[in-house]
C-alpha cells in the first residue's frame, strides 16, 4: 500500500522535531505558505459566516444563542460547503492550491470512466470542510487578538477595568496586571505556532483527501503500462527495421566491392539498392522518432475498429485502393480486441503497401460469436520482387495475435498475397 | 574441392549480395536460394550442399525449425551456419542449441563470410569461440544439472581437449599445444563426440557449457 501512495504523497512519516527545528518553524517561507491557504480557507467561510449571522438573530428566540449558532454552524459551515466542495471545479482549485502553498505533490486524478467519482467528490467536500473551518478559526482569533493583547499590555496604566477588544471579559486595571502582559505577547507567537500546526494537518490529510483514490491510481498505472509497452514496442520495430536496413547496406556494399572489377552491372544494380535501403531504414527512423517525440500521439486514446473508416480514408487517399466490407456488428467487440484489430489492420496494410506498391487491397472483416476474423489480400505484384522488410511487418502482427491467443497465417495464395488472423472475442476460461 | 552453399533468407537482397559475394570465391558455389525454412530440406535432399547459410527469422518456418527438421530428416546433413542480424538476438542461441554449427553476423566482411564457411566445411575448429562462450553465459541455465557430463565419462586427456576445443584451438593448435600428434587429437575429439553424443564441435561445446562442465564466463 505505501508503495503505491509514495507516488501520490502521503509518507510524511517524519520523527518527532527536535527544538531546534520547532524554534525554526515561524522563519520558514514554507510555514507562513501553509498559513496564506488557510487563510484562504478563512475567506472562503466569510460568505458562510456571513448568512450565519443573518440566520442566528432569527433563531436566537426559540433556541438560545449557543442553539442558534450550534444549528447555523452545522448548515452554515458543514452542509453548505459539503455540496459546494462536490463540484469538480471547487475540486480543481483545492487541488492546484495545495500544490502550490501546502507543497503537498498531488498526482492527478485520472477516473477510469473519464468522470469524477461520487467517491472522490466526497473526499474532496471533507477536505473543503476541514479547510473551511480550520481557516475560520484561524483567522477569528487573528480578528480578535491584537486588540485583546494591546489591552492587556495597556492596562498595568489604567485605572479601571479594560476590555478585550470586542471580547467580553475584562482585565483589571493597575500594576497588579502587569503579569499578564508577557503572556499577552506571547499569545501572536502562539496563534503562529497553532496555524502552522493547523495547516500541517491539512498537509498531512491532503493526499487522502485530494490525491487520486486507489481506482484512480490504478488507471494511471494501466495507461502508464500501456503506454510503455507501446514504446518498447516501437522501439523494437525500430531496432528491427533499421537493423534489417543497414544489414542489407552492408552485404550489398561488401558484395560489390567484391564484384566491381568482374561484375559492373551487380554493382550499379547494388548501389542502387543500397541507396534505398538505406532510405528506408531512414524513414522508419524518422517515423518512429516521431511517434515517440509527439506527446499528443501518445496520449491520444488508442484506435480501435470504431476509427478503421477513418484509417481506410487515409490509406486511399495515400494512393491506395482498398476495398473494406464489414460482416456483422462492431459493438460485440470487447476493447482489447478491437484495439488490437485496428493495429493489425494498421500494420497489414502498411506492409500490403511496402512490398507490393500500388495494388488494389481487399479488406474483410467478419465479427462471429466467438471470433473476430479479419482477411487482407492484394495480389503478388511481379514488378515489384523486392520485398525489403521481410517478415518483419508480420512479426509485429504475429506478437499482438498472441498476445490475444488467436491464430495467424500469412502467405502466398492462388496468385495473392493473403493474411488471415482470428481472434477469440472471450477469453478462454 | 568445390564447396555448396544453399542461401536461405526471406531477404532477396541478402541472398542477392551473398551470392555474389561467395561465387566471387574460386571454391565455393552458391547451390541455390531458398526464401523460407520450410524449402530447405527438399533442396538439401536434392542438391546435398556442404554448408547451410540460414536466417533465423523467416516468415513461415523460422531459422530454429528448418534447422531441427534438416538435421532430424536428412542423413549426413550438411553443417548450418546461422544468419543474424544482432549479436543479442535469443533465437540464435535457440539455433545453435538445435543444432546449427555457428553463426554469424550479417554485417560480417565478406572475407570473414567466405572464411566462416570454409572453416565450418572443415570442421576442423569452433567458429566465434568467445562470441558463443557469451551466449552460453546469457543462456547459462539457472541452476547446473548436478554431475555435469559425469555421464558422458569423458576421461581427462578427452576433458581437455574439450576445454580447448571451447577456446577455439583447431586441432592442430591443440596438438601443438599437448605436444602429441595432429591424429591422435583427431581421434580424441571422434571420442568427445561420441560420448556427447554431438554431431560437431560446435554441439559439443555448447553440451560442455550447458551442463556447466565449462562454466561461460565468472558470473
Amino acid at each position: 500500500m505505501r508503495g503505491i501512495r509514495t507516488a501520490a504523497g502521503v509518507c510524511h512519516d517524519r520523527p518527532m522535531p527536535g527544538l531546534r527545528e520547532l524554534l525554526a518553524i515561524p522563519v520558514r517561507r514554507s510555514t507562513w505558505r501553509r498559513i496564506a491557504y488557510l487563510m484562504i480557507g478563512g475567506a472562503l467561510a466569510a460568505p458562510y459566516l456571513v448568512l450565519a449571522s443573518f440566520a442566528v438573530p432569527a433563531l436566537e428566540g426559540g433556541l438560545g444563542v449557543a442553539g442558534a449558532w450550534a444549528l447555523t454552524s452545522a448548515f452554515y459551515f458543514v452542509a453548505l460547503p459539503i455540496v459546494t466542495g462536490m463540484l469538480t471545479t471547487v475540486r480543481e482549485l483545492e487541488v492546484g492550491a495545495a500544490r502550490r502553498l501546502l507543497d503537498v505533490p498531488l498526482a492527478d486524478a485520472e477516473s477510469p470512466r473519464g468522470a469524477v467519482s461520487w467517491a472522490t467528490r466526497r473526499r474532496s467536500a471533507a477536505w473543503f470542510v476541514a479547510h473551511l473551518v480550520l481557516g475560520l478559526v484561524i483567522c477569528l482569533l487573528a480578528l480578535v487578538m491584537p486588540p485583546a493583547v494591546v489591552a492587556v499590555c495597556l492596562a498595568p496604566f489604567a485605572t479601571g477595568d479594560v476590555q478585550l477588544g470586542q471580547l467580553d471579559p475584562t482585565v483589571p486595571g493597575g500594576p497588579g496586571s502587569a503579569w499578564l502582559v508577557p503572556l499577552a505577547l506571547l499569545a501572536p507567537v502562539a496563534l503562529v505556532y497553532l496555524a502552522a500546526g493547523a495547516s500541517a494537518l491539512l498537509a498531512r490529510i491532503a493526499p487522502r483527501l485530494l490525491g487520486p483514490s486507489p481506482a484512480e491510481q490504478l488507471a494511471t498505472l494501466q495507461r502508464q503500462a500501456v503506454q510503455l509497452a507501446e514504446r518498447n514496442r516501437l522501439a523494437r520495430e525500430l531496432h528491427d527495421s533499421v537493423g534489417h536496413a543497414l544489414s542489407i547496406v552492408t552485404v550489398q556494399a561488401g558484395a560489390a566491392g567484391r564484384v566491381l572489377d568482374s561484375d559492373l552491372a551487380f554493382a550499379r544494380r547494388a548501389l542502387t539498392d543500397i541507396e534505398t535501403s538505406a532510405r528506408n531504414g531512414l524513414r522508419d527512423l524518422d517515423h518512429v522518432l516521431g511517434l515517440l517525440r509527439d506527446d499528443q500521439a501518445a496520449r491520444a486514446p488508442t484506435p480501435t475498429l470504431a476509427d478503421l473508416q477513418r484509417l481506410v480514408a487515409s490509406t486511399r487517399s495515400a494512393g491506395i485502393d482498398v476495398s473494406a466490407e464489414l460482416t456483422g456488428c462492431l459493438d460485440d467487440v470487447p476493447q482489447a480486441v478491437s484495439r488490437e484489430a485496428y493495429r493489425i489492420v494498421q500494420e497489414s496494410l502498411t506492409n500490403a503497401a511496402r512490398h507490393a506498391g500500388h495494388v488494389p487491397v481487399s479488406l474483410h472483416l467478419t465479427v462471429g460469436s466467438e471470433h473476430l476474423e479479419l482477411e487482407l489480400t492484394n495480389p503478388l505484384d511481379a514488378s515489384h520482387p523486392q520485398r525489403s522488410g521481410g517478415g518483419r511487418g508480420l512479426n509485429g502482427i504475429r506478437e499482438r495475435v498472441m498476445s490475444l491467443r488467436g491464430e495467424v497465417s500469412a502467405g502466398p495464395d492462388a496468385g495473392r498475397w493473403r493474411i488471415a488472423v482470428r481472434l477469440p472475442l472471450h477469453p478462454a476460461p | 574441392m568445390n564447396l555448396g552453399v544453399l542461401l536461405v533468407d526471406d531477404e532477396p537482397l541478402i541472398r542477392s549480395g551473398l551470392r555474389a559475394i561467395i561465387d566471387a570465391e574460386p571454391d565455393l558455389t552458391v547451390l541455390a536460394e531458398a526464401e523460407d525454412g520450410a524449402a530447405v530440406t527438399p533442396l538439401v535432399r536434392r542438391l546435398r550442399p556442404d554448408v547451410v547459410l540460414m536466417d533465423v527469422r523467416m516468415p513461415v518456418v523460422d531459422g530454429i525449425e528448418a534447422t531441427r527438421r534438416l538435421l532430424a530428416n536428412v542423413d549426413d546433413p550438411p553443417r548450418v551456419l546461422v544468419l543474424t542480424t544482432f549479436e543479442n538476438d535469443d533465437y540464435v542461441f535457440d539455433a545453435l542449441r538445435a543444432g546449427a554449427s555457428g553463426f554469424m553476423l550479417k554485417r560480417a566482411r565478406p572475407d570473414e563470410v567466405v572464411r566462416a564457411i570454409r572453416l565450418l566445411a572443415a570442421g576442423d575448429s569452433l567458429l566465434f569461440p568467445a562470441a558463443i562462450r557469451e551466449l552460453a553465459a546469457r543462456h547459462a541455465p539457472a541452476r547446473v544439472p548436478a554431475g555435469g557430463l559425469d555421464s558422458a565419462g569423458l576421461t581427462d586427456r578427452e576433458a581437455q581437449i574439450l576445454r580447448l576445443m571451447a577456446q577455439g584451438l583447431s586441432n592442430a593448435e591443440i596438438a601443438a599445444q599437448l605436444v602429441v600428434s595432429p591424429e591422435t587429437v583427431k581421434t580424441h575429439v571422434a571420442h568427445v563426440l561420441t560420448k556427447l553424443d554431438a554431431r560437431d564441435r560446435t554441439q559439443a561445446v555448447i553440451r560442455a557449457y550447458h551442463s556447466g562442465f565449462i562454466a561461460p564466463l565468472d558470473r
